[in-house]
């Protein structure tokens, strides 16, 4: 199983953001997300989620409120903000630029 | 960055500082949360209660790391660390007061000082003035060949000649100063004497500021001769006598007898040519001033773009030059020049600007010195506290940040109070009284910038005074060897001692010459009293009494009913008011006038009086008879005038010293008789007494002048000359033991009542009159006397130290000296060696330098040279008494030493 260390640096963010953008979700929940969407073949070590999700709160792409869960607990929740929607697609452009070229590199390898 | 984004960035960041408790909270709650979710599943999963916490640890990982890393994102650790060091500072500061104020107050002259002078330097100087594009105004100025120094207005055909003939200009204009009496008006504003300027239209061209009402003047309302009766009003003038009538332009107000229409009202702020003028009707030339040579025109004009002064001046210059060959008796021996506005205006801010900033770029530089000194002296104090903070991993740059941190919390204090020194400084600057036809500071409306300048001064101060003794502070620490390090510094802390000695004796030297020609200036004796004396102007236009003859002599000549009468009733009332116990006229001035009068002199029996040529030149003054009594000048000789000489008595004249000196200089003047060459009626006159000289200006410039008074009384009905107004016109001086403005109301009363429309002007006592330019003298001598006082201080404080300091290192050595049986006077020499090097190479140095810089001063000093010995020896003694009693202290310490603990001590 990749630890997160192997993970190229800011494909966490670009993970981060991707699950957000359907919803606000607690930081259990975006790691639940990024498991299940990768069908358990990505899993984070869970705890550096956290540096992550501050530092993208920091810069202003996501927005943080402390709402109940369903089953009634508290939690911190996490958003998109519109610059942080427009900072995903960049994100996401930059990655398919990328996987692209290292795609062709290694077919012609 | 989206603005959006920079609100959330600012928000998140403040958060960060002052929520730092809630945040954590936050943090652990929420990964308690993410741990419980986990612990959930895995007892879901059908693990055991102890089994599922301990996998949902491992599964979150090293809590503790991801807390920091997650504090580490709120990138605020700086300010944390900036924190510290402010507290840390603070601590310092308050431990050490005396040093602290002291510090922070001269590094606040410094800052307040160099922010002041550079705001008003950067307006006056590069001609930042407040009207569009104002570095391409101009004044146009005509320049006898003779004396190229006195340059200055233009007449008529000068003005025409340039403004057709030139190709360097956009638009020229000229202007000539106007008094008018405004009548009294429905409204009910009294009637007064108010300063205004005729001008041509296309001045407006030429200065190009919009009317804040109305309009300006149109090019056709000024034909040849007769100006069409409308007049602009400034802001000021519209407010106070106008009631800030937003419906006045139309209205018609009444002036010396002419009826005006009022067509626009400038704007606040707007001045033109001088700050004093309230109104501006349009000037056309007479057809005589068409052809005439009288050069009392101020002529001003906007240079087209890309235009350099020296072009322009080369243009009007060969205009002017064409000018003399084809009008040779009018145009001969002059010729013209051009001067940047703000040069003609403030130009003569510059020296005693370059001085004041000479003196406050001392003071700041004193001042780091000092502070560097201070923060030096903190060093080895501190090492223990550095090693430590080196030994823990504080890179290098941290170490020096800390230095920094606190130099700039200290110039902080002082960049605060800097900004109240500079505010004060630049209303100081504007109070300054210019030279006569110059414009005071107050004219450029200097003041924003302050605040920004200071702030930046004292940044750059702190890192000046801050980064040295950081470097030293960090390389003593990692330097092993200690002493190497510890010498650095003391020689480091000796150069700033004997600089700072240094620049405080050239401070000295400057007040102490400004302090020097004070006093002289304020003894000096002027030939009068000014003291109890309310002075104040009367005036009848000249309309009302001359006509027109023709010429004499090349001038124009008038037959006058000279008003007499009418000052004589004036005189009457005013000697009739309760609490005057003198009152006397003159004609102009006797200190301080504009210009004053003058008249060629024929002394009777001279054989040159048959060539038609005056044997002399005096200034004359036409004055009633109790003028010297009550003045307060003393007669020399002779007597003064009476009540016996009248009209129709033998004419009589009272001359002043030098005009007896130069006239008759191995005779007695009294019984002898001249004639003032101003008209064909004029007599003979008799020269009856001999009285002190009155000095002309207040502050004396140049020789004495001779001076001839005679009374009002005995005047000739014909006139001619440029003097001519002079006749109608009386300044009276009223001595009363009262305080003479209580006076004023009075005699404004009692003049009304012989002619409602005829106001008194300018009223004020003869000593603020006079003591205008003795203020500024007073202001000058008085800040650097402040300046000189805290540079001294700091000078003795820097002395202070170094010398208690080096007691307290060597305070073994002294007491093994003493143990050996040295007398007081050896331990004295063991230790003042050091600080009398210093006090002897600061001295040289400041001594030379002083000589080097004070005829920055020149225009400042009077009746003394910048190299004045007497001051020069007088202040090196008071810096050498000074030191000595900075040494006082530390060496009484030093023998006091007891040998016996001295040996003791590790």
């Amino acid at each position: 199983m990749p630890k997160p260390s192997d993970l190229l640096q800011g494909t966490l963010d670009l993970l981060i953001l991707k699950s957000l953008a359907r919803e606000p979700l607690h930081g259990w929940g975006i790691a639940k997300r990024i498991q299940s969407l990768s069908d358990e073949v990505l899993s984070v070590q869970q705890g550096s989620l956290y540096p992550a999700l501050h530092r993208l709160e920091q810069q202003g792409w996501v927005d943080s409120d402390w709402k109940n869960t369903e089953l009634g607990r508290s939690a911190k929740f996490y958003s998109l903000t519109r610059d942080g929607r427009k900072q995903l697609e960049v994100e996401l452009e930059n990655w398919r630029r990328l996987s692209s070229a290292v795609g062709l590199l290694l077919k012609r390898a | 960055m989206t603005f959006s984004r920079f609100i959330r960035i600012c928000v998140q960041r403040l958060r960060s500082l002052f929520r730092k408790e809630r945040l954590d909270d936050e943090l652990d709650q929420e990964l308690a949360f993410h741990l419980t979710q986990l612990e959930k599943e895995n007892l879901d999963a059908g693990m055991s209660a102890a089994d599922a916490r301990r996998e949902a640890r491992k599964a979150l990982g090293n809590m503790a790391v991801f807390k920091e890393e997650c504090r580490d994102e709120r990138r605020v650790s700086w300010l944390y660390d900036f924190f510290q060091d402010a507290r840390y500072g603070v601590r310092m500061m308050r431990k050490h007061p005396g040093f602290t104020a002291i510090a922070a107050i001269s590094l606040a002259l410094g800052i307040g000082g160099n922010t002041a002078i550079l705001n008003v330097g950067k307006a006056a100087l590069l001609g930042d003035l407040s009207f569009p594009d104002a570095r391409r105004l101009v004044a146009i100025q005509a320049v006898p060949e003779v004396t190229p120094a006195q340059i200055g207005p233009a007449s008529v055909p000068d003005f025409v000649a340039w403004m057709q003939r030139n190709t360097t200009f956009e638009a020229i204009g000229a202007s000539v100063a106007n008094q008018e009496d405004f009548t009294r008006d429905e409204s009910g504003a009294a009637a007064e004497r108010l300063v205004g300027q005729a001008v041509t239209p296309s001045l407006f061209n030429v200065l190009k500021v919009e009317p804040e009402l109305g309009r300006v003047f149109n090019d056709d309302e000024a034909p040849v001769g007769s100006p069409k009766p409308v007049i602009i009003l400034s802001h000021h003038l519209w407010e106070r006598r106008f009631g800030a009538d937003s419906a006045i332009i139309g209205k018609r107000i009444r002036m010396d007898g002419r009826d005006l229409e009022i067509i626009g009202v400038m704007p606040q702020g707007f001045w033109y040519p001088n700050l004093n003028s309230e109104f501006w009707i349009p000037f056309s030339p007479t057809r005589y001033q068409l052809e005439s040579s009288g050069r009392l025109f101020n002529v001003a004009g906007r240079m087209k773009k890309g235009i350099t002064v020296e072009q322009a001046r080369a243009d009007v210059a060969g205009i002017s030059a064409q000018l003399a060959r084809d009008f040779p008796d009018r145009h001969r021996g002059w010729s013209a020049t051009v001067v940047p506005l703000h040069e003609l205006w403030f130009g003569w801010i510059r020296e005693p600007l370059m001085a004041l900033e000479a003196a406050v770029i001392l003071v700041l530089l004193i001042a780091c010195a000092n502070v560097s000194t201070l923060l030096l002296a903190r060093v080895p104090a501190r090492q223990s506290e550095i090693t430590m903070r080196v030994l823990l991993g504080a890179g290098r740059g941290r170490i020096i940040r800390q230095f920094l941190t606190e130099s700039l919390l200290l110039s902080l204090v002082a960049g605060a109070l800097g900004v109240l020194i500079a505010w004060w400084g630049v209303r100081s600057l504007e109070s300054v009284q210019p030279p006569i036809g110059r414009i005071p500071i107050s004219g450029l409306g200097v003041s924003s910038g302050i605040l920004l300048d200071a702030i930046l001064l004292s940044i750059v101060s702190s890192l000046l005074f801050g980064f040295l003794p950081a470097l030293v502070a960090f390389s003593s620490e990692i330097d092993a060897q200690q002493a190497t390090a510890h010498r650095r510094r003391g020689r480091l802390a000796d150069i700033l001692v004997s600089a700072q000695v240094g620049l405080a004796l050239v401070l000295l030297v400057s007040s102490g010459l400004l302090l020097n020609s004070f006093v002289r200036l304020v003894l000096d004796d002027r030939g009068f009293d000014p003291k109890d004396i309310l002075t104040f102007e009367y005036r009848i236009p000249v309309q009302d009494y001359m006509d027109s003859l023709g010429r004499y002599r090349g001038m124009p000549s008038f037959s006058f009913a000279p008003p007499t009468l009418q000052l004589q009733r004036v005189h009457e009332k005013l000697k009739a008011l309760p609490g005057a116990e003198s009152v006397a006229g003159s004609s102009a001035r006797p200190v301080n006038g504009v210009i004053p009068p003058m008249a060629g002199v024929f002394v009777e029996g001279r054989s040159v009086q048959s060539s038609g040529q005056p044997d002399g030149r005096v200034v004359y003054f036409l004055v009633t008879e109790n003028f010297f009594e009550t003045m307060k000048t003393p007669l020399l000789s002779g007597r003064d005038f009476n009540q016996a000489d009248t009209r129709s008595t033998p004419w009589v004249a009272l001359i002043n010293e030098t005009m007896a000196h130069r006239f008759w200089p191995d005779e007695n003047p009294i019984g002898k008789h001249f004639t003032i060459d101003a008209a064909s009626g004029e007599q003979p006159r008799e020269v009856i007494g001999i009285v002190r000289d009155i000095a002309l200006q207040y502050i004396r410039t140049g020789p004495p002048q001779p001076v001839a008074y005679t009374l009002y009384l005995q005047e000739p009905e014909t006139y001619n000359g440029f003097n001519a107004n002079m006749y109608g016109q009386m300044t009276f001086f009223v001595r009363s033991h009262q305080d003479p403005l209580r006076l004023a109301s009075a005699a404004r009363r009692e003049v009304a009542q012989i002619d409602p429309r005829r106001p008194i002007a300018n009223v004020q006592t003869m000593s603020d009159f006079v003591g205008e330019g003795m203020r500024t003298r007073r202001y000058y001598a008085a800040a650097f006397g402040v300046f000189a006082i805290m540079a001294t201080i700091l000078a003795a404080v820097a002395v202070y130290g170094v010398m208690s300091s080096s007691v307290s290192q060597r305070t073994r050595e002294i007491g093994i000296h003493m143990a050996m049986g040295a007398k007081a006077r050896d331990i004295i020499r063991l230790i003042g060696a050091r600080a009398l090097v210093l006090v002897s190479l600061g001295l040289l140095s400041g001594f030379f330098s002083s000589l080097a810089l004070t005829h920055l001063l020149d225009e400042q000093l009077w009746g003394i040279t910048p190299t004045d010995p007497p001051t020069f020896a007088l202040v090196i003694t008071l810096l050498i008494a000074v030191a000595s009693a900075a040494c006082f202290f530390p060496a009484r310490r030093a023998m006091r030493v007891d040998p016996t603990e001295a040996l003791r001590m590790d």
